[in-house]
């Protein structure tokens, strides 16, 4: 009986491990700061302009998380240094707010790397993880 | 007869407490030599990866703030 019961609590104690291990895991961006709020509103009234740039071949998602200028002398250079330091402050306010460590952030530029090659239309310019770039 | 199996008893229990009285831990190494730890840290994919959804899902205007959130 009382190797049952010390069979169940070790059982129940592995089980509540592994749940809230499970359960743990959103990296969600908890406080809308003033400087957050600016970076995603920024990133979204610039949305149309990049998509623009992207389909022209202009500007393609490099393999780590922000936009780079594939082509000099077509504009755009200024939306690239917007839209790569607002990205920027996201992914800090990501590691910030969820108390990761500070070399966290390469973990978040790669992810959000994936998320941008995922959702690249056909025909954009995005770089693999490997380092080569390829039309979409 | 109890007097000897007392007496017994504290004699050993006398010997083991100067046993481990007496007893040093020497700890061999370098003073000099600095000591790295390599820590591991475990980040949820997963649960980045809802994140960037998310957010990416805002900046394209499919969604409203609240899902920056995780609301």
């Amino acid at each position: 009986m009382k190797k049952t019961s010390g069979i169940l609590l070790v059982l129940c104690l592995y089980t509540f491990y592994y749940v809230s291990l499970v359960c743990a895991g959103a990296y969600d961006i908890k406080e809308l700061t003033p400087v957050v709020k600016e970076a995603l509103d920024g990133r979204k009234a610039r949305n149309d302009q990049m998509q623009s740039l992207k389909d022209k071949g202009i500007v393609g998602e490099n393999n780590k998380g922000y936009v780079q200028l594939l082509v000099e002398g077509q504009g755009g250079k200024g939306l690239v240094n917007a839209e790569n330091h607002d990205r920027k402050v996201i992914y800090e306010a990501i590691v910030e707010q969820n108390n990761l460590d500070a070399e966290a952030i390469k973990a978040v530029e790669k992810v959000f790397a994936q998320e941008r090659r995922d959702r690249a239309k056909p025909g954009e310019k995005i770089q693999e993880e490997a380092g080569n770039w390829i039309t979409k | 007869m109890l007097i000897r199996r007392d007496c017994l008893s504290i004699l050993f229990l006398s010997l083991f407490l100067g046993g481990c009285a007496s007893a040093t831990v020497t700890a061999v190494g370098d003073p000099e030599r600095p000591i790295t730890i390599n820590a591991y840290i475990t980040i949820d994919i997963k649960g980045l990866k809802d994140t960037a959804d998310n957010i990416e899902d805002y900046v394209s205007g499919d969604e409203s703030i609240k899902s920056v959130k995780g609301e």
